[in-house]
């Protein structure tokens, strides 16, 4: 009778085993067939034999993944368009490759999305806050162009608390938002400096403001750029952005600039030198208003520079651009100082100095390739 | 038996068999066989699609990783940087148990009381407990968190003009600094002491139970056993040199040096879930109690005894043993919630696992690190309870 009945048992296990590992032996395969379909589609969009920029001028836009809600960054208008520094030098790209700003589509992505999308050639063009490290560089199969913003983790206290400094800030706690690599970079500067500290780390960011509004504890940390978003938009009654203070220590370097795919030097060129114009037009003096007439009046036995960037000659430097495309960029978007004043310099709600982010010659950055 | 029993009732009448489709026993085996191979498959499945993408993706499957060098550092602890995650994830697990053990003892202790106080004949007090156990249970045990937080700790002065009451202790919303007890030098001799007086207690203790159980008089045993102990540990205390001397927090400008620090963080979690709790287990207790059939307090009331010796002799012995499962599943909530504590910064092991994730590290291993302790944590919590209940169920012989 038992063996009866175990007979059975070793029936049924036996199909029933056989079965699951059908069906899961069926569907094993559709998941390389799967990877095969995105592989091939983006092979079909990046390797086709015509180049991006060919595809941009074939399509007639820019398609740009950006930010839509870091202010002064990338946002959202209440109209539905895009804004910001970042969106700027989608639109630059844009004047660069197609003479006109307003050619661009723009494709929000989030944190975790943003390298997919460059890679499965969803987008064109990525200029979104993205830092350029090495690992993206290399892993993420991104080139980064001209670093567009150089930001940093910075520490931000009270301004009655009395820090000068990240050096005067032993035996204080730190408010540190959870997600991201800034524990790292705290701990490796606090303890290279041998200062004692706690860090409180939270979740999100509202908790994190409210802890450190009611003096929990004595310094936030993430980079400038975000600290400075949230000192502008401190609460009057707590005695608005004067209240707070950004250290002038950087605890990181933050370079953050656009990214394109791997393996299309073309167009890479064209994103790097689109950035190049909008910080050699500043060099240079030519803004968005003055623009047109210095390319009218501009002698090139004079000012054999200026003439060159200007495409007065007929110089090309072989970029894949007309000649005159550093026109377009400052006439319809503006030089670097114009971009960065208009979203996130001292009028604007972030309030940023130019700090690093100035020209070389101010003692900043900001150090254009010559156009020659 | 019963296998024969079964075995006959599939013969028919002449004693042959139905084919096996038709079988009873045949189709019960099958099902329930089907049943194990299928959920088994389901998981394989899943697990084998998760491999496949993690492997797709880059992403390591091993747990090398928990002996890496954390690079972060855990908020009120000594844990540092160069810990590894393991050290960093254990560091969790205490925090998460600092907060489940001691909220489960004062949420009892808290919920027998308001329970017990639900059932008061006094008017304002049968109501001022319906009121905490109404508002208390009613409110999400997170929003409650976030308010003591916020709202309550968070309000206090801050650190640079922190108050001083009775210059014993510190408060400010970085923590309140309690006077707390250091070891001196007498300890060995005052141990010693101590250990003297507790067997004194306990030989006295027997004593009295011997004089009970001879003459009828009231023993007082726990009175007479204290009592010979607390007169042996003060004279040990006044004669040996202090066993103990007290630290009392100290501010000075932003720091403050001495004292045991409570993090508001720490105070906020367990305050609001001690609270929360409480206020079932009181729910728990007072239907426990009114479960107790009535004849048992009017027999008791009947034999003379006094009110608090109906409750402590009679009532809370039987209702105890009705709200014991129930309780339980408090507890095993009290400890699940304490994963709240992730939104108010409390480095419980949600909390650190996250961070190790933010940090780089890889987060299905993390994730199921922290299912597997939580899950361990309940088991342990519940093969107690269950132990707690099987000894106070009544025997039946």
């Amino acid at each position: 009778m038992v063996s009866w009945r175990r007979s059975y048992i070793m029936v049924a296990a036996a199909l029933t085993l056989g079965l699951a590992a059908c069906t899961s032996e069926g569907d094993a395969p559709e998941d390389p067939a799967d990877v095969v379909d995105d592989d091939g589609d983006s092979a079909a969009s990046a390797d086709s034999g015509e180049g991006v920029l060919d595809q941009v001028r074939d399509r007639g836009t820019v398609v740009c993944g950006v930010n839509d809600a870091v202010p002064g960054f990338g946002v959202t208008t209440a109209d539905g368009d895009f804004e910001g520094f970042d969106v700027d030098f989608c639109r630059a790209i844009a004047a660069a490759a197609l003479g006109d700003a307003e050619a661009v589509d723009y494709v929000p992505l989030t944190a975790e999305a943003r390298f997919t999308a460059l890679q499965s050639g969803e987008i064109d063009v990525l200029v979104r806050n993205t830092t350029w490290t090495a690992t993206r560089d290399g892993g993420e199969g991104a080139s980064f162009a001209m670093t567009t913003f150089y930001d940093g983790q910075g520490v931000m206290v009270r301004s009655d608390a009395g820090f000068g400094s990240v050096d005067e800030m032993g035996d204080t706690v730190i408010c540190v938002l959870s997600g991201t690599t800034t524990e790292l970079n705290l701990e490796s500067q606090f303890s290279a400096r041998g200062l004692a500290y706690e860090a409180l780390t939270f979740e999100d960011n509202d908790t994190l403001r409210e802890a450190f509004l009611s003096d929990r504890c004595d310094g936030w940390t993430s980079d400038k750029s975000q600290l400075a978003a949230v000192r502008s938009a401190w609460p009057e009654d707590e005695g608005g952005p004067a209240a707070l203070t950004i250290l002038d220590d950087t605890l990181s370097k933050e370079p953050l600039g656009p990214a394109v795919r791997d393996g299309d030097t073309a167009w890479f060129d064209v994103v790097n030198w689109a950035v190049i114009a909008t910080i050699q037009a500043e060099e240079f003096g030519v803004t968005s208003s003055n623009v047109e007439s210095l390319a009218g009046s501009t002698d090139p036995e004079t000012e054999p520079e200026l003439a060159r960037f200007l495409g007065i000659g007929g110089f090309d430097a072989g970029l894949g651009l007309d000649p005159e495309f550093a026109v377009d960029v400052v006439s319809q978007v503006g030089n670097y100082g114009e971009i960065f004043d208009r979203n996130i310099g001292p009028d604007t709600g972030l309030g940023l100095e130019r700090g690093e982010n100035a020209l070389w010659t101010d003692g900043g950055q900001l150090y254009p390739p010559p156009y020659r | 038996m019963q296998p024969t029993e079964q075995a006959a009732s599939v013969r028919d009448a002449d004693g042959h068999r139905p084919p096996p489709w038709r079988d009873v026993r045949v189709i019960r085996v099958a099902l329930q066989v089907g049943f194990v191979a299928a959920a088994l498959g389901t998981i394989w499945w899943l697990y084998s699609n998760l491999a496949n993408n993690l492997a797709r993706l880059g992403i390591r499957r091993d747990f090398a990783f928990l002996d890496q060098s954390a690079g972060f550092t855990i908020f009120g602890s000594d844990f540092s940087a160069t810990s590894s995650i393991r050290v960093a994830l254990w560091v969790g697990l205490q925090n998460t148990l600092r907060v489940a053990l001691l909220g489960i003892a004062l949420a009892l202790l808290i919920g027998i009381v308001v329970g017990v106080l639900r059932l008061s004949s006094n008017w304002l007090v049968k109501r001022t407990a319906s009121i905490y156990v109404e508002v208390l249970r009613n409110v999400p045990p997170l929003v409650l968190i976030i308010f003591f937080y916020l709202a309550v700790l968070q309000t206090l002065p801050g650190i640079s003009d922190a108050a001083t009451p009775g210059d014993v202790m510190v408060v400010s919303n970085r923590g309140v600094w309690l006077p707390w007890v250091e070891l001196g030098t007498g300890t060995g001799a005052f141990a010693a002491t101590a250990a003297v007086a507790v067997l004194a207690a306990m030989l006295v203790a027997a004593w009295r139970r011997r004089v009970h159980d001879a003459t009828g008089r009231p023993h007082h045993r726990v009175l007479w056993g204290g009592g010979t102990a607390l007169v042996l540990l003060g004279l040990g205390y006044l004669t040996l040199s202090p066993p103990i001397s007290m630290s009392i927090p100290l501010l000075e400008g932003r720091s403050v040096t001495g004292g045991a620090l409570l993090f508001p963080e720490y105070a906020a979690l367990l305050v609001s879930l001690v609270l929360y709790t409480s206020a079932f287990i009181a729910e728990i207790v007072r239907g426990s109690i009114q479960a107790v059939p009535k004849g048992q307090v009017e027999a008791a009331q009947a034999l003379g005894l006094s009110s608090w010796d109906r409750l402590r002799r009679v009532v809370l012995p039987q209702a105890l043993r009705i709200a014991a499962p129930a309780t339980g599943n408090e507890f095993l909530n009290l400890s699940k919630n304490v994963s709240l504590g992730v939104v108010i910064a409390y480095p419980e092991l949600l909390r650190v696992g996250r961070q190790a994730i933010g940090n780089g590290q890889p987060a299905p291993q993390i994730l199921l690190i922290v299912l597997a302790a939580y899950l361990g944590v309940s088991l342990v919590l519940s093969l107690g309870v269950n132990i707690a209940n099987r000894r106070l169920q009544l025997v039946e012989h």
